[in-house]
């Protein structure tokens, strides 16, 4: 059965809880039931429109008689009517005699200091009566007095003192039943009302978070943008500096002596490194984009981790590091950008060399693995998350690491570990945020370890496509 | 409020607002101990749990005045922990009246502060004003140590505009001053706005005199509205506003 949910304010301050809502029908009619068995008494309870909730106890076997007769039976029903309209005073109870001589008693059910229904108890017969009233023999001469008087030799009688003690009794427990679901009522609806308000809760807060991330999307565009134009706008005139120079060192503007070609030789090697930032910038801006092309091709590896040892060997000499190449050379080749994996590698052994002391060693290493696909997490595991063939690319240096707690972070663009002003080591952070771009774009992942005894350990997985998988 | 013509009949909705276990619960015992058989109904407390209120507490006194109106009042209290939000901001929808009930230890400052301001926001999300609000300060535990002082309560009162009330709640100390001062400002106000008195040929003064009757108190009301510390009772009556 759907009954309609009244609000709180309703429940607490306005027109009540309505009996329906404080008491299962059912547990009434037991309690009715069990009030009818113990006393011998009928009892009728009816919510405050006057419909009957729960009712119990016969009228007995007198009645039946009486009601068996026509105008005995037109009495009958009059005085129930009579009963029926009978409204409990301040005192909350009422009184009548019915017809037979019988009494009834009306007491008001009330919670919250509102009358929620009505418990009519009776008939019942006092032990002073003996017989019916000479008002009912004479509306109805064809009453039996011998059975009638029988009938009533076999009614239990009740003391109308004791009648009105069991009444208010039934009336205090039910009373009682009433609070402890008008307690229910409210808690439930209170449960339900708090629940609805923290939903709108969480609703406005989800709205502010969405449209504070749409702003940022689109700030994050902007930037990108930004990071282009700037990009390109640097690159130009950058060019022809660097050209000039070039020109200026060819002696194409006339012999220079010694110095002169000093001079011009610095502002060409710092152009070139201008343009190197200014390219990586483009290129992190390109791949935030997903504007950055890649021409994929069959790759192999071993020739490439060669050259990328051979372009830069001048620069480990210079240092004085050792550079090693240990290349696993049944390898099967790679699907992806050429260009690109290199200049992951060529990224890495670079940082690697910046941060190795004099005297250390770096290594680049190659060698066949296997993977987790990172697909099958959100369903499908047993199908999708199978290891896959993959080929691991290593780059191990012996310089002073990166804590562990920093080996997320480094990834992100701009990020130095020691970012003070006087920091030992150059660079703008943007290196290692391209290479992880890059990997990502091979759908490879990339991470650090500690390398033993002393270092670090750049390790990148790039699956190898199910078409190159070597037999 | 809510007024039923037919029946003659005004409910009222007086909520008592503070900070975890600083005794709004306590007030409404002591106001049930001490309330007449007659004009109180059972304290209904929702789920309690470790003794702390996780909805609300209900006490309903009913009056009937001279002229036959009967005025139900209802008197709730929030849950004061900070996770109770929502069923604050519940609770406190349609308030015509609020206690304000503050925990007097100096080291319960903040808390105190910080449930007022969540007090104002939780009736701002109702479209409610703090300052139209009809309200009253109780500063409760004033028997246990390192509370703050009686003078210092009084300066700022003083300066204010709610009047402040000093008491000890589980001994019935000063509850029922709060409760006759709230229900006045109350009545004024709801009486400013919907010309009740007259309508209902009501008489205020008598009305709580006859409440704090029922309360148990044997002083007068000029006496009982004095028991407060500074503030102004009767800055919300129409009478009393500057002509």
């Amino acid at each position: 059965m759907s009954m309609p949910v009244s609000s709180l304010d309703e429940l607490t301050l306005g027109k009540g809880a309505r009996l329906d809502e404080l008491v299962d029908r059912e547990a009434l009619t037991e309690l009715a039931r069990n009030f009818a068995d113990l006393h011998g008494v009928g009892i009728r309870v009816f919510d405050v429109h006057g419909r009957l909730a729960a009712e119990a106890g016969r009228e007995g076997p007198l009645y039946d008689y009486l009601r068996g007769l026509r105008a005995a039976r037109h009495e009958l029903e009059r005085a129930t009517q009579l009963i029926k309209s009978l409204d409990p005073d301040s005192s909350g109870e009422a009184e009548a005699e019915c017809a037979t001589g019988g009494r009834f008693a009306v007491f008001a059910v009330e919670n919250d200091g509102r009358r929620v229904g009505r418990v009519v108890m009776g008939p019942y017969f006092t032990p002073e009566l003996t017989a019916l009233p000479p008002a009912l023999h004479q509306a109805e001469p064809e009453i039996d007095r011998a059975k009638v008087a029988e009938l009533l030799g076999a009614v239990k009688r009740l003391d109308r003192h004791d009648a009105m003690r069991f009444g208010r009794y039934f009336v205090k427990t039910l009373d009682l039943i009433l609070f402890s679901g008008y307690r229910a009522l409210l808690t439930s609806n209170m449960h339900l009302a708090s629940v609805r308000e923290s939903y709108r809760d969480l609703e406005d807060k989800n709205a502010k978070l969405q449209i504070a991330y749409d702003r940022l999307k689109e700030l994050d565009r902007l930037k990108s943008n930004f990071l282009a134009t700037v990009s390109h706008e640097l690159r130009t005139p950058l060019t022809s500096i660097i050209g000039y120079s070039e020109m200026l060192a060819e002696g194409i503007a006339g012999e220079m002596n010694e110095e002169q070609r000093d001079f011009v030789q610095t502002i060409r090697e710092k152009g070139e490194q201008l343009l190197q930032l200014i390219k990586g910038l483009l290129d992190l801006s390109k791949l935030e984009s997903g504007t950055m092309s890649m021409r994929k091709q069959a790759v192999q590896v071993p020739p490439l981790l060669e050259d990328v040892i051979e372009t830069m060997t001048p620069s480990a000499k210079k240092k004085g590091i050792t550079l090693g190449l240990e290349v696993d050379h049944d390898m099967c080749e790679l699907y992806g950008d050429l260009e690109r994996l290199r200049q992951v590698l060529l990224n890495l052994v670079e940082n690697a060399l910046k941060f190795t002391p004099t005297g250390g060693c770096v290594s680049l290493g190659g060698r066949m693995t296997t993977m987790e696909s990172k697909t099958g997490a959100d369903g499908g595991l047993v199908l999708l998350g199978a290891r896959r063939p993959a080929i691991e690319l290593t780059v191990a240096d012996s310089g002073i690491g990166i804590p562990p707690a920093e080996r997320e972070r480094v990834f992100d663009a701009f990020y130095q570990v020691d970012s003070s002003s006087t920091r030992e080591q150059g660079g703008t952070g943007l290196g290692l945020s391209i290479v992880k771009r890059l990997v990502d774009s091979h759908d490879g992942t990339v991470r650090i370890e500690d390398n033993q005894p002393r270092g670090t350990l750049f390790v990148i997985t790039l699956p190898v496509k199910r078409a190159s998988i070597a037999p | 409020m809510q007024i039923d013509f037919v029946n003659r009949e005004l409910t009222i909705k007086l909520v008592y607002y503070g900070p975890a276990l600083s005794g709004k619960t306590s007030n409404l015992q002591a106001l049930h101990r001490v309330a007449d058989a007659s004009a109180s109904g059972r304290l209904m407390t929702l789920e309690t749990k470790d003794d702390r209120t996780l909805f609300f507490d209900l006490l309903p006194l009913t009056f009937r005045s001279q002229g036959g109106l009967a005025v139900r009042i209802k008197v709730f209290t929030v849950p004061g922990q900070v996770i109770h939000a929502s069923t604050r901001r519940l609770v406190v929808q349609g308030a015509d009246g609020v206690a304000f009930i503050a925990d007097s230890r100096v080291s319960e400052t903040e808390n105190n502060a910080e449930s007022f301001m969540d007090l104002k926001e939780n009736l701002k999300q109702h479209g409610m004003v703090l300052k139209q609000m009809p309200l009253v300060i109780q500063f409760n535990k004033r028997d246990l140590p390192e509370v703050r002082s009686d003078q210092e309560i009084a300066e700022l009162a003083g300066q204010g505009r709610e009047p402040v009330y000093l008491a000890v709640a589980p001994r019935g100390q000063g509850v029922v001053e709060c409760f006759v001062g709230l229900l006045h400002l109350t009545w004024s106000a709801l009486d400013a706005e919907h010309d009740l008195n007259r309508k209902f040929g009501f008489d205020s003064n008598a009305f709580l005199a006859q409440v704090a009757g029922k309360l148990g108190e044997k002083r007068g009301l000029p006496e009982l509205l004095r028991a407060s510390v500074g503030g102004a009772l009767e800055v919300l009556r129409p009478e009393a506003a500057p002509a």
